[in-house]
């Protein structure tokens, strides 16, 4: 009878043991793809290095990370967020950094019920927020919102005609889309709408149509350094009107290579880009300069960059989802990714390096105007437009 | 469209054109020796830019390390193969090139390049790494197969590619550079205005195919290295080794590819990837040429260069498109004007 | 015993491959699917490249092709995948024949340069076009579906593609085993054997341009519905590479070659990045670095790709397949009489530029006679040789046949009217058994083409073709060569085969460009007497030899060139000792 007693005793002390331990073992299994080769390695290599400054806990429960680069291929995306699902039972996946690679997983993640917060830009993504995109967020601004910070800018200068010219893909045609649209809204004639390739060795022939349509302003939608070769040729060519680029530009290497030729060049970006320069009561302004201290401790990482921010926000998201997630479910079940989405559905007023996240049922994106600033390149540095 | 424009896209066309008949002439040319497409020729130009770019902003430029790793792989391969034959000859050819040749260069390029160095200094740097590694790709990918099918010869080569690059994204980093060129206000001829790049460009493009037709035409070893090209055996057999004919070649290769990118450097910014879409239209002129006839490749690519630019005023979102389309029936017309050659079998 | 297995195993394996779902998780299903749906393409490829010679940068765009079709008539149009399916494949085949007809015709890197020019335009119009979603694709395309149940699961994919594989691959071997086969195969090196044979080569390297086309396109309609997601970067240049990379790897000749290949390629894209991780740390990409030294290690290792070296390894000796009892066809022509003329020419005359190879030969071959030329390196024999076989057009002159004048006629039109041919270099199929080289010749003698292979119904000609060729090998001798490849047999007896080659043709003038170079004694003397039987049938033989004593021995009479003129003509004893002959030729004064 006594043994028996303690047997007991023995058994139920293990248990409430175990009880107690298992938040502190418990771990949230984090997967991230991210375009880290391939053509669109410049966006994805910031997003591959902030990997690497990713809280070790997430909620309050230890996060294990699994990173893959895409090669920014599309099957590639699929096979390896297959993998990340079936093989290491991913509670949520981060990525990936492209909109046709994001477009691609929304079979996936739906018929698997794993939440996804992408990291690439267009509306597409989430809205509407449909059966199919039930399980699916992201954190970058969506074309459309930057978009409309360029229009308002153009409206405000007293603009009347532009020129595009973007990259021939996805983001200089997600770009492109949305700034026809909400230009002809506006009252602002699209004079001409040119493409080019990342690594082509020439524009003059695009920039010359669009100089001879004299638009009062040109906007070029491209991203990384090759955005500053239409840039170069339009100053070689002695174009004296307004410079539009976007946030895909927002790093150091695009100030080297595009130099002089780029003084006075509007580029809508996220606070982060200008953090320092911020009112202190943006709600922005203190994560973003956190961000900012980690991303540009990392050797060979160089100044900031809003591409590898949006992983930050997408970790920020995470943190607040999981607590609450972890409340109602053990991570690696499907009762538990049900909850996180359902966290991540309601997160509220959670300030990131690109904004304030608010979301909704049917808004799974949730960014409002704090999320985009005007600034412009001044003296070879970024400068807040106020 | 006016008269301007239209001269400005000549002058557009005609440049890039330059730096396509460059890469064609190097196809041309190592195809005749050594039947390989040489698809990585196109990644030796960005690598050339990308190095000057570092030595320009002060830093150790990537390509160092992938020759120093390049020549230790070939000095194991070749001295191994070598000492294994008991060949003094074969051994101290391998000490030399792959050897004390790139030490010399890594530790020049590591030591011997400061920031405020004159930059004809880093060109001559620049040009001397990229160079040395044209032998060392020939010893790693090419030489073991030498004999192989063209097929083969050319899977092999786009391997090479897919290596040069994956490490070219891991020294150099995804952004591009622009180099510095030839300085100077722009020419004025008349209405136009010609930058001396532009100008620079085309005649180190005309020098250098001159230069190259005459060693083929009149030097010796130029003639040898033809005679190895259309009877390996043979040519062994009169004392000319397709393996040093192959070499040759590909020292060539690495030059012009080292100074085409010095060349575009300026005018340009280029990309650890941008290679392959060069090496492409490169490819479209030497096709046009046969792969054998150096003036008419050097015409071919100066075409893709024009239409490039005239097709990207029209239709820049279709320019490819248009670029590619126009060359089918010139490649039509090619393979009914060139003499049937039954390929080979393995 | 051991050939019954094996001819079940490939359904063996496909019933174990069928098992798979139960064993693999759904990653590895995915990745298998992937494998799988590049397998289709390279299959296709091998057809394309491995056998007929032609090397493709443009498979991505046909797989494109497939799969936009697809993409948008089961989205935008709403339509069942099924109707999808027919209207990729008929776009694939169309556009594939619409570009083939200008393209094939053009040799070597111009082809493989036009393919690629089709890849890159074929992206960017994808690209550029708001119906196809431009470069962002096109989301929602529904899974195929069979009665009532969705192909949506990992599993169901996987079965899909699987059956699309094994039906690929059986089409492709039972294609290649067949009568148009047997053509393809003989492309890779030209088109010239088909031509001599009466086939229209051009016509078959479209069909296999379209072919890999097709294959393509399934593939696409496969990856279409399976991912259910298209967007133009895997149509792109960069994967068409991919694909003919896969081929090469795994041996560009080889059906289970492009299996292999594709299975090699993409587990390594794939699973290296995990691997190297511990190796180069997570933040550090150098996996294709390691891929590239692994791919070009790979092709020093084993240049013709890792099949041929694993069947090398594991030496599967398969049994002998079954000894194919010898036809003896009856001849489809009428034999004419003994005696009376086959072929005449009356001042035939050719000149390349201002050299005249040929200059006013006139001559007759008659029924049952041997014909020897003779005559110095250089004096027009081979012009001559491919004047009347028709590979060459003549300058002036005139050729007739049995009793038919020719205007102007090609090396196809003369094997069907009853000429067949030898080449002074071997011309056989190297990797082709020596039997299937024999039934190349036979070609004009059966009909079925590609459908009719396709749906089994070639068998009984095959067997009338096949029985034929034996009887022809028996009766040059090689009856117990039969299934040896015929570049492994040595060279005299690859003359002997493509003597019976040319006799498969069932020909009325046989052509021979030195039978008799690199063949010893007694070969000669087998040869000698084959000859004389093939006279004894009523054949008109022409000659051209080297080798003096053999021709004057056998040969009716003699003709003997120099300096592209006929300069003798007659009974051997009589041009033997005619003087100008023994200048020219011998070398020596009289």
């Amino acid at each position: 009878m006594k043994r028996l007693t303690f047997l007991r005793r023995l058994i139920f002390g293990l248990a409430a043991a175990t009880v107690v331990v298992m938040p502190a073992w418990a771990q949230v299994k984090v997967g991230i793809i991210v375009s880290a080769t391939g053509p669109a390695a410049s966006v994805g290599i910031t997003q591959q290095r902030t990997a690497g400054i990713l809280p070790s806990t997430l909620g309050g429960l230890k996060a294990d990370y699994v990173l893959l680069d895409d090669a920014s291929d599309t099957s590639t995306a699929v096979k390896h967020a297959q993998k990340l699902i079936t093989d290491d039972k991913v509670d949520v996946i981060i990525g990936p950094s492209l909109t046709p690679n994001s477009l691609a997983l929304l079979d996936l993640v739906t018929d698997t019920g794993t939440p996804m917060i992408s990291l690439a830009g267009s509306a597409l993504i989430v809205s509407p927020v449909d059966a199919k995109r039930h399980w699916t967020f992201k954190t970058p601004q969506s074309d459309a919102q930057m978009a409309r910070i360029v229009i308002d800018h153009m409206q405000r200068q007293g603009l009347k005609s532009v020129a595009f010219i973007g990259f021939s893909d996805a983001y200089g045609e997600g770009w492109i889309k949305e700034m026809t649209k909400l230009a002809q809204a506006a009252g602002i004639e699209v004079v001409a709408s040119e493409r080019y390739q990342r690594t082509d060795t020439s524009v003059i022939g695009p920039i010359l149509k669009i100089m001879s349509k004299q638009p009062q302003a040109v906007f070029i939608a491209a991203s990384g350094t090759p955005a500053a070769l239409p840039q170069t040729t339009l100053a070689e060519r002695g174009y004296k009107g307004v410079v539009y680029q976007t946030h895909g530009v927002a790093n150091n290497d695009f100030l080297r290579v595009g130099g002089a030729a780029l003084a006075g060049t509007f580029v809508p970006a996220g606070p982060v880009l200008v953090a320092e320069q911020l009112p202190d009561s943006h709600a922005a302004k203190a994560p973003a300069l956190d961000f900012i201290r980690r991303y540009e401790a990392l050797p060979g990482a160089g100044a900031r960059s809003t591409f590898a921010a949006y992983l930050w926000d997408a970790q920020l998201i995470l943190d607040k989802a999981i607590a609450a997630a972890s409340a109602k479910a053990t991570p690696g079940t499907p009762a538990f990714r049900a909850a996180l989405r359902d966290a991540i559905e309601s997160t509220r007023d959670v300030a990131g390096p690109n904004g304030v996240y608010t979301l909704s049922p049917t808004d799974h994106l949730g960014l409002d105007e704090r999320s985009a600033v005007m600034t412009q390149i001044v003296d070879g540095g970024w400068k807040l437009v106020k | 469209m006016t008269f301007d424009i239209a001269a400005v896209l000549f002058q557009d066309g005609v440049a890039n054109g330059a730096v396509y008949v460059l890469l064609a002439t190097v196809l041309v040319l190592v195809f005749t020796v050594t039947r390989i497409v040489f698809v990585p020729q196109g990644d030796l130009i960005a690598f050339s830019a990308l190095t000057l770019a570092a030595f320009e902003a002060g830093h150790t430029p990537g390509t160092v390390w992938i020759l120093a790793l390049g020549a230790a792989l070939a000095l194991i391969l070749a001295g191994g193969k070598a000492a294994g034959e008991r060949n003094l000859a074969g051994l101290a050819s391998a000490a030399l090139w792959f050897g004390a040749v790139p030490a010399a260069i890594v530790l020049t390029a590591l030591f011997l390049v400061p920031k405020e160095a004159p930059l004809l200094w880093k060109m001559a740097v620049t040009c001397a790494l990229i160079t040395c590694l044209g032998p060392i790709l020939y010893r790693l990918v090419f030489e073991p197969i030498a004999a192989a099918s063209p097929l083969v010869l050319l899977i092999a080569a786009v391997a090479a590619h897919f290596g040069l690059s994956s490490i070219g994204l891991h020294v150099f980093g995804a952004e591009g550079v622009r180099t510095p060129g030839f300085a100077g206000p722009p020419l004025v001829v008349g209405d136009l205005v010609v930058t001396r790049q532009t100008v620079g460009v085309i005649a180190s493009s005309l020098v250098l195919v001159g230069l190259l037709s005459l060693f083929f035409r009149r030097s010796l070893s130029g003639k040898a290295l033809l005679a190895a090209a259309h009877n390996r055996r043979g040519a062994e057999l009169i004392g000319v080794s397709a393996t040093a004919a192959g070499r040759t070649a590909f020292i060539v290769a690495g030059l012009i590819g080292a100074i085409s990118g010095i060349l575009i450097g300026p005018m340009t910014t280029l990309y650890y990837d941008s290679g392959f879409i060069l090496g492409l239209k490169g490819f479209v002129g030497a096709i046009v040429g046969a792969l054998a006839i150096y003036p008419l490749a050097a015409l071919g690519a100066l075409l893709v260069g024009l239409v490039e630019a005239f097709a990207s005023f029209w239709a820049s979102a279709y320019r490819d498109v248009i670029v590619f389309t126009l060359i089918t029936p010139v490649l039509f017309w090619r393979s009914l004007a060139s003499p049937h050659v039954e390929e080979e079998a393995e | 015993m051991m050939r019954r297995i094996l001819a079940w195993a490939p359904l063996g394996a496909l019933a174990v491959a069928a098992m798979a779902p139960l064993l693999l998780t759904p990653y590895q299903l995915t990745v298998a699917t992937y494998i799988m749906l590049a397998a289709i393409v390279c299959t296709g490829l091998v057809l394309m490249t491995g056998v007929a010679g032609m090397v493709s940068f443009g498979q991505a765009a046909f797989v494109g092709v497939g799969a936009y079709v697809t993409a948008a008539l089961s989205t935008t149009f709403a339509l069942s995948p099924w109707i999808g399916l027919v209207a990729a494949i008929a776009s694939a085949a169309v556009l594939a024949a619409l570009i083939g007809l200008i393209t094939v015709r053009m040799s070597g890197h111009y082809l493989a340069l036009a393919t690629l020019c089709f890849c890159i335009s074929f992206y960017f119009l994808v690209g550029n076009a708001e119906l196809l979603g431009r470069f962002n694709g096109i989301t929602g395309i529904p899974p195929v579906t069979v009665g009532a149940i969705a192909l949506r699961s990992e599993a169901a994919g996987f079965a899909l593609v699987l059956g699309a594989l094994a039906l690929v691959i059986w089409w492709t071997r039972r294609l290649l085993a067949s009568r148009t086969g047997r053509v393809l195969r003989s492309l890779r090196t030209g088109t010239v054997i088909a031509e001599s044979f009466g086939v229209d080569g051009q016509r078959h390297r479209l069909i296999a341009f379209v072919a890999a086309a097709v294959t393509a396109a399934l593939s696409g309609w496969l990856y279409a519905h399976v991912q259910r997601f298209v967007n133009p970067t895997p149509f792109g240049v960069p994967a068409s590479i991919d694909y003919l990379f896969m081929t090469v790897i795994g041996g560009s000749g080889q059906v289970w070659g492009a299996l292999l290949g594709a299975a090699l390629v993409t587990t390594a894209k794939q699973e290296l990045q995990g691997l190297l991780q511990p190796v180069f740390g997570a933040t550090t990409r150098l996996d294709m670095l390691v891929f590239a030294a692994l791919m070009i290690v790979m092709l020093h290792r084993a240049r013709r790709g890792l099949w041929p070296l694993l069947q090398g390894l594991i030496s599967l000796h398969l049994p002998a397949p079954p000894i194919v009892a010898g036809i003896d066809l009856p001849s489809g022509r009428a034999r004419p009489t003994p005696g009376l003329p086959v072929l005449a020419a009356s001042h035939m005359r050719r000149s390349f530029g201002g050299l005249v190879a040929v200059d006013d030969v006139s001559f007759d071959v008659r029924a049952g006679e041997i014909l020897g030329v003779l005559g110095p390196n250089g004096a027009g024999k081979s012009t001559l040789f491919n004047l009347i076989s028709g590979t060459l057009p003549r300058s002036s002159g005139e050729l007739s046949f049995l009793g038919q004048p020719l205007a102007s006629v090609g090396a196809r039109d003369m094997c069907r009217r009853g000429l067949a041919r030898t080449f002074q270099h071997v011309k056989l199929v190297p990797d082709m058994s020596a039997l299937e080289n024999v039934a190349m010749g036979a070609t004009q003698r059966g009909h079925c083409g590609l459908a009719a292979a396709s749906l089994g119904l070639d068998r009984a000609e095959e067997r009338r073709l096949l029985g034929w060729s034996q009887h022809l090998l028996a009766r040059v001798g090689l009856a117990d060569k039969a299934w040896e490849a015929a570049g492994s047999l040595p060279l005299g007896h690859q003359r002997l085969v493509e003597i019976a080659r040319a006799l498969a043709a069932d020909p009325v003038l046989l052509l021979l460009d030195e039978p008799a170079a690199g063949l010893r004694a007694n070969e000669k003397t087998d040869l000698a007497r084959l000859l004389l039987e093939l006279r004894a049938d009523g054949l008109a033989i022409l000659l051209v030899e080297h080798d003096m004593e053999f021709v004057s021995e056998l040969a009716d009479r003699l003709m003997v060139m120099n300096f592209g003129r006929l300069i003798a003509c007659g009974q051997p004893g009589e041009v033997r000792a005619n003087v100008e002959v023994q200048e020219a030729y011998l070398g020596v004064a009289a």
